[in-house]
């Protein structure tokens, strides 16, 4: 039944190209690339509880890799987004060895400056075409980039939806829960925590090869986008972290609403995360998902007994 | 030989200022565990509010430092009373989880209120500087060095000697113990975080005038707190200081001898390298 309604789902969101405007498919692919970024975010930031503030970094390297195969070395799209997703897995390898060794606040922070640091090498780098950036070859097919978008969504649930049900997604678990206690029952945490990090950087860079290619002009203040980084986050946060349909519900309803709210006054979306991640955490920690099942259970008293639990 | 000794010179007047903005970020971590993401935020606000005393106003910068503090002091007491202190049980995530979304919101509020122009606090002394020796030593950013210190004696005073002080270092260290002898810790964790905004105002009014402000350095700025108050330790205000120097130098040295765009790949380098080398020294404290 659960099945069927996902596949009745997913089967309407990929007849929207061919039934609506240009405006809504374009407003798709991106909300279905946001989503992507907070699914893939909800592996390493959901499951393994490593609050990852960084992830746009390997979103930035998939644009870059796409770019240059295309732009630089002429190759197929194909072949850019493997190029993407190799760099950013490798990425995840060197970076996630030292930094994974770092808990909570401490890899939180290390990941802050991950994209700012990694926009400054790029600006300086011959082959990304510098501080100027880099062209792609024009392709008009928007109704392709949705397909491709939601095709690499259903993709990165269904890794999720693996994982959570996997050995390897209760090894995460577990390290989320307590680390020390996972070590001692013999999960190999380090490895798990960098499997988890390239599972998530390879999503996100594919997400950004398909958006370059579907802009066509990348320049390392749009690749290494920090707001990105806030978006990912807190719709995973907003929809329920930890969860496999969480992060994607809470990226459909925060897009959304943010595009409704940017069409009354244009700069009012970014403070608009902000609020939504503060008021979220404190009265609904568990995501928009647990928010349902709560409010049928206790009604209106589900918020107070969120804050009561964790005040002073 | 000259142009190293003015690298230094410049290095540790700015790395003071670094050291106040990690001394803030330090006292809320070590006391109530919170890594507040938002500290380069609430920096920025501190600027802020001296750019508008001194051009609106035109009170001086440095005079203008105790409003600024004061107006700090309470927006922190108030964001622990009435944000932080209701989730501050549940998992560190999600204290993270709300300073970042605070962060967002803040920086935000002010681009809307202050726009997003670079300012700079810019008194009539503000290029004034003298020899020292091979060096030149400015005049600025040497006071603003000065005050930085100063507050950092004034924060380990207060915390040894006065009775709150002591309150605050018994909540640090054992909460219950400290209930059970009468601190009231909403009160006190209230009193902490606006301490630690307070110190977070001097240090943006103080970087307004040696350097630029954007609704958006907070960010940066909070990456540098953490780093330096773990270079110096969570324990001693002055070592804070002293990492803060360790970073300014570094900083300096790489936007000579590499390339000024690379100096945030440097500080994010450092980052990582202490963290992976020090993180235990947090714990160590007393």
């Amino acid at each position: 039944m659960r099945r069927l309604a996902l596949a009745a789902a997913v089967a309407l969101l990929a007849s929207v190209p061919w039934m609506g405007n240009e405006t809504l498919v374009e407003f798709g692919i991106n909300a279905l690339l946001l989503a992507t970024l907070a699914q893939a975010w909800n592996v390493i930031g959901g499951f393994t509880g490593y609050a990852s503030f960084g992830n746009s970094v390997f979103y930035g390297l998939g644009t870059y890799g796409t770019a240059i195969a295309m732009a630089q070395l002429h190759l197929p799209f194909a072949a850019g987004l493997g190029l993407g997703a190799a760099m950013a897995a490798a990425c995840a390898l060197v970076l996630g060895v030292p930094i994974l060794r770092l808990r909570g606040p401490y890899f939180a922070i290390a990941t802050l400056g991950l994209s700012a640091a990694m926009a400054a090498i790029f600006s300086n780098l011959e082959i990304a075409g510098k501080n100027i950036g880099l062209i792609l070859p024009l392709f008009r097919g928007e109704r392709l980039f949705y397909e491709l978008s939601l095709a690499l969504l259903v993709a990165t649930t269904a890794t999720v939806a693996w994982v959570a049900s996997s050995r390897f997604g209760a090894g995460l678990v577990a390290i989320r829960e307590n680390e020390e206690a996972a070590q001692v029952m013999g999960v190999d945490t380090t490895r798990y925590k960098v499997a988890a990090l390239a599972i998530a950087a390879v999503f996100s860079a594919v997400a950004g090869g398909i958006h370059a290619y579907w802009i066509t002009f990348i320049d390392p203040a749009s690749a290494f986008d920090s707001t990105l980084n806030v978006k990912m986050v807190i719709m995973a946060v907003f929809g329920g972290p930890g969860t496999v349909l969480g992060p994607v519900v809470g990226a459909f309803t925060l897009s959304a609403v943010s595009e409704l709210l940017a069409s009354r006054l244009s700069t009012v979306a970014a403070g608009f995360y902000g609020l939504v991640v503060v008021l979220a955490v404190v009265f609904m920690p568990r995501g928009l998902l647990d928010l349902g099942r709560g409010l049928r259970r206790d009604g209106w008293r589900y918020f107070a007994q969120n804050v009561r639990r964790y005040r002073l | 030989m000259a142009l190293l000794a003015q690298i230094v010179v410049n290095g540790v007047l700015l790395g003071g200022l670094y050291g106040l903005m990690g001394l803030g970020m330090g006292l809320v971590w070590g006391v109530l565990n919170i890594v507040n993401l938002a500290h380069g935020a609430l920096i920025m606000l501190g600027g802020y509010a001296v750019y508008y005393l001194y051009t609106g106003a035109g009170v001086d910068p440095f005079a203008a430092l105790p409003l600024a503090m004061l107006a700090m002091f309470a927006l922190g007491y108030a964001l622990q009373r009435w944000l932080l202190g209701l989730v501050i049980r549940s998992a560190q995530l999600n204290t993270l989880l709300v300073t970042f979304g605070l962060d967002v919101l803040l920086s935000y509020l002010a681009q809307l209120a202050f726009s997003a122009d670079l300012r700079t606090i810019n008194p009539p002394y503000a290029g004034s500087n003298f020899a020292l020796g091979p060096v030149t030593v400015p005049l600025a950013p040497l006071a603003a060095f000065g005050v930085a210190l100063l507050l950092a004696a004034g924060l380990q005073a207060f915390l040894v000697r006065s009775r709150t002080g002591r309150a605050i270092r018994a909540t640090a260290q054992n909460l219950t113990a400290a209930r059970l002898h009468g601190v009231n810790p909403k009160r006190v964790y209230a009193l902490t975080f606006g301490l630690g905004a307070a110190l977070a105002g001097a240090a943006g009014g103080l970087y307004g005038v040696v350097s630029q402000l954007t609704p958006y350095v907070g960010v940066t700025l909070t990456a540098r707190s953490f780093v330096v108050a773990i270079l110096g330790g969570l324990d001693n205000p002055l070592g804070v200081i002293a990492g803060g120097v360790v970073l300014g130098v570094a900083e300096a040295a790489t936007a000579l001898y590499l390339d000024p765009t690379y100096v945030n790949v440097i500080s994010f380098g450092m980052l990582v390298v202490v963290l992976v080398l020090r993180p235990s020294r947090i714990f160590e404290r007393a």
